[in-house]
């Protein structure tokens, strides 16, 4: 939160209220189409509109409901999964490579597939999200625990810990710095897809409003609407980066 | 951390083996439920339908225009996107200040959903290769500003000083000494970016438009040609990846 | 002799050349909704088959899942002119101070929009549908005018889901994404045949919107300045191909071809669902009860004054 609001950072301010009043004289003077941008001033006058007639909040709480059991389905499915990659380094070889593809491939532009195999709902939607959160967890679980080091396994071997009791009592805790940063990414990447396919097939929370409002030419409502995405994502970024500070060891 | 393993030919045939078994299980369970279930069928043709598929586009000129298409659209996001973050990212290293001021916002708002900006951007550039190049550039420029912002920081002070004791010009230094010296950040951002800069390209492809791989493989499926749709894209994951390991080779070569 | 003959050759070089001369066509760009229905098809007939091209345009023609998108693309400007935009959708972008205009009807009465579920789903009517999915294209369609009506008149209360063009909803209703799928003939004639779905309502069962024009040829305000000759030349040739569509049978090819389907199939669908007259070009019919239900579904806060109906509409044909 420091690193936020060291000073330099503070310099952009005026500079942004300045480029919001520019805004604002362009449409209103006509410069700027007001189909195009809206004027800030017009922005908010939206937002008793949002609220009340397109149910802003409760598509808000959705879209993060479905983030955050997309992020819960891979932790469960994620963190399993990447201890059997250290556990097992005959695994590791054979799939790391994959995982890694996987990561770095679109696989938003799988959707329409699994539309048709498991519905136009949002169970599909949470899928889709856990589908690409679950791999930065599964990564940086491994990550983690090869990184736990020899003398506290050594130390826990000592007190006759084996198997499940070792992983839970030394190794997990040891690696769960470097495992929130796979949640954390996991949650970012889920975000991002879901409201994008919220935006692309017409369902669910913010994503769907933003494409509702566009096509009704709701110029003003839907800079709103993109305004709060922004917003939450960004306190969503906020906040998960203190947990991995808080997190990290000191 | 793990201590380097000296893997024996052996070890290294297990993994080969393992992963071809895990094909041919995929594959078997795959088209067991394209035989047995009337839904999943519709969504998981056979596999030698898609192969037909495959083989029949790769001798499809159609193919060919719209991955041209694809191809320049993705190119010149990066360019846009790309310069505007190595420019911005060089003027915000090189004055720290700038830099300073602005890192926060651009780290913070790199993260966000860029898709939804996609009505805006057809206002604002119209429906053909304008509002998808924006996208494109949209998605790549934080990733290639952020690491040229980090690359100019991390440069050693000792190699800034050596090139000031030698009275470099300004343009100089910027030449022989930051620029070689940020290579392989922007590179890195490069790769990070190719790969948001496609994902952008393609998704804006879907969504009014008749051009592009997107539109390909989203106007295959709307006509019920599934087994087309998986080809296209197959064809556009290797791409990608291919794209991706192409400039990871450059990063790595740039490393050594 | 010989002279004369030489005369009559360099005029018809003259000729030929001056029949030449729209080679170099001005182009036309134009957004249509729904690729392979009748209505939205003429565009791609006319392109065929050279009326466009006599009067000078050449059309470059994107496709769109719907009048929301064909909007989009209108209002964005990078089209000049938009091939089935919804009435309401029209005057609701229009109020917000889109620079849209209406330039012609295209569709008059929804006679040839239905709706159909599954063969295997208990929805039997529109008093069926109560908390179920209603495919519309976009929003402000007339598909999405019609089905909010047809919900209302079954007295339930139901969802629309924007699905996109006929096809596209097709794959979606089989697979059970949507409850019921909207289509236009001759989309989804051949699974009805087959019995894989059945109809469970049609445009025509709402009366009111029986003698009102639902989808527009739209153009972009600037085109109706700088382009209006080109306009007034596209309404022509559109006029044309309708004509031509009516009478000759190649059509009935070029639809089945679009479509997908086979020739007789591609015949009903001009014949019964179709009369010559919902095509009618000209101005929109039954504005006073487009504009109502435009209020009652939230797109304009009240109905269009005379200014503004003078603005919005710059009929360019007349019929």
């Amino acid at each position: 939160m420091k690193a936020w609001l060291h000073r330099p950072a503070l310099w952009v301010l005026p500079f942004l209220v300045l480029g919001l009043a520019a805004q604002e004289a362009g449409v209103r003077l006509g410069f700027i189409p007001q189909v195009m941008i809206a004027a800030p001033t017009a922005i908010l006058g939206k937002m008793p509109m949002l609220v009340a007639e397109e149910e802003l909040l409760e598509r808000i709480g959705l879209t993060f409901g479905l983030t955050f059991a997309a992020a819960a389905l891979a932790i469960l499915a994620g963190v399993p999964v990447g201890w059997a990659l250290h556990r097992f380094r005959l695994l590791n070889r054979a799939y790391e490579s994959w995982f890694v593809g996987l990561g770095a491939a679109p696989l938003i532009l799988l959707y329409p597939l699994f539309l048709v195999m498991f519905g136009r709902n949002l169970f599909t939607i949470t899928l889709m999200g856990f589908m690409v959160a679950v791999i930065p967890v599964v990564l940086k679980t491994r990550e983690g625990m090869d990184g736990v080091r020899p003398v506290l396994i050594a130390v826990g071997k000592s007190f006759k810990l084996s198997g499940l009791r070792l992983f839970w009592k030394v190794q997990f805790p040891a690696a769960v710095p470097v495992i929130f940063t796979g949640i954390r990414l996991g949650l970012i990447v889920s975000l991002i897809n879901i409201v994008a396919l919220e935006f692309l097939v017409n369902i669910g929370g913010l994503g769907r409003l933003i494409n509702d409002l566009a096509e009704r030419f709701e110029t003003a409502a839907m800079y709103g609407a993109i305004g709060f995405v922004v917003a939450i994502s960004v306190t969503f970024f906020v906040l998960t980066e203190r947990i991995e500070l808080w997190l990290r060891p000191k | 951390m793990a201590a380097p393993q000296v893997i024996t030919p052996a070890q290294r045939w297990h993994p080969q083996l393992l992963r071809l078994a895990t094909l041919v299980v995929l594959g078997l369970a795959w088209e067991t439920a394209s035989r047995f279930n009337s839904t999943l069928n519709l969504a998981m043709p056979s596999l030698l339908m898609i192969a037909k598929a495959l083989f029949a586009i790769l001798f499809d000129g159609k193919f060919y225009q719209h991955l041209g298409i694809t191809l320049w659209q993705v190119v010149a996001s990066m360019v846009v996107g790309g310069l505007a973050g190595v420019g911005l990212g060089l003027w915000g290293g090189l004055k720290r200040r700038f830099g300073q001021a602005i890192e926060p916002y651009v780290y913070y708002l790199a993260p966000t959903p860029k898709i939804i900006i996609l009505p805006v951007l057809i206002l604002m550039f119209g429906v053909g290769s304008g509002s998808k190049i924006a996208m494109g550039a949209l998605s790549c420029f934080f990733p290639i500003l952020l690491s040229t912002l980090a690359g100019v920081w991390q440069i050693n002070p000792v190699l800034i000083r050596v090139g000031r004791s030698f009275h470099l010009s300004n343009r100089q230094m910027l030449t022989l000494v930051y620029l070689p010296a940020v290579m392989r950040p922007v590179i890195t951002g490069v790769r990070l970016g190719l790969g948001m800069a496609i994902t952008g390209v393609l998704l804006s492809q879907i969504r009014l438009s008749n051009a592009g791989l997107g539109f390909l493989a989203i106007s295959a499926f709307q006509t019920f040609q599934v087994a087309d749709m998986y080809a296209i894209l197959i064809l556009v994951f290797a791409l990608a990846a291919l794209a991706n390991a192409g400039v990871a080779s450059v990063e790595r070569r740039l490393g050594g | 002799m010989i002279r004369q003959r030489t005369r009559l050759g360099l005029l018809a070089a003259g000729l030929a050349l001056f029949v030449a001369a729209p080679a170099e066509a001005e182009t036309l760009k134009v957004a249509s909704s729904h690729r392979g229905v009748w209505d939205t098809s003429i565009v791609y007939m006319g392109n065929e088959q050279g009326f466009f091209k006599a009067e000078g345009l050449e059309l470059e023609i994107l496709w769109t899942s719907g009048s929301g998108e064909t909007q989009q693309a209108v209002v964005s400007g990078s089209v000049d002119v938009g091939v089935g935009g919804g009435t309401m959708g029209v005057m609701g972008a229009f109020v917000k101070g889109a620079p849209v205009r209406i330039i012609s009807a295209c569709m008059t009465g929804a006679s040839d929009t239905f709706w159909y579920v599954k063969a295997d789903s208990p929805i039997k009517s529109f008093a069926d549908v109560a908390d179920k999915t209603v495919a519309v294209s976009t929003n402000g369609s007339s598909a999405h005018l019609t089905a909010l009506a047809l919900i209302d008149q079954a007295k339930v209360k139901a969802k629309t889901v924007p699905t996109g063009s006929p096809p596209a909803t097709l794959i979606q209703a089989m697979s059970g994404q949507v409850d019921v799928g909207w289509s236009l003939p001759p989309i989804g004639f051949e699974q009805i045949e087959q019995g894989k779905i059945r109809i469970i309502g049609r445009g025509q069962d709402v009366p009111a919107l029986r003698n009102q024009t639902v989808r527009n040829l739209i153009a972009n305000a600037n085109a109706t300045k700088n382009k209006r000759d080109a306009l007034v030349r596209f309404l022509r040739a559109y006029q044309k191909t309708i004509d031509w569509a009516y009478t000759n049978d190649k059509s009935i090819e070029y639809l089945a071809e679009g479509a997908k389907t086979t020739v007789a199939m591609a015949k009903r669908t001009r014949d019964e669902f179709y009369p010559k007259d919902v095509m009618r070009l000209g101005p929109p019919k039954g504005l006073e009860d487009s504009m109502r239900q435009a209020v009652e579904y939230k797109y304009i806060p009240a109905p269009l004054t005379e200014a503004q109906q003078k603005e919005l509409f710059e009929i360019l044909i007349n019929n």
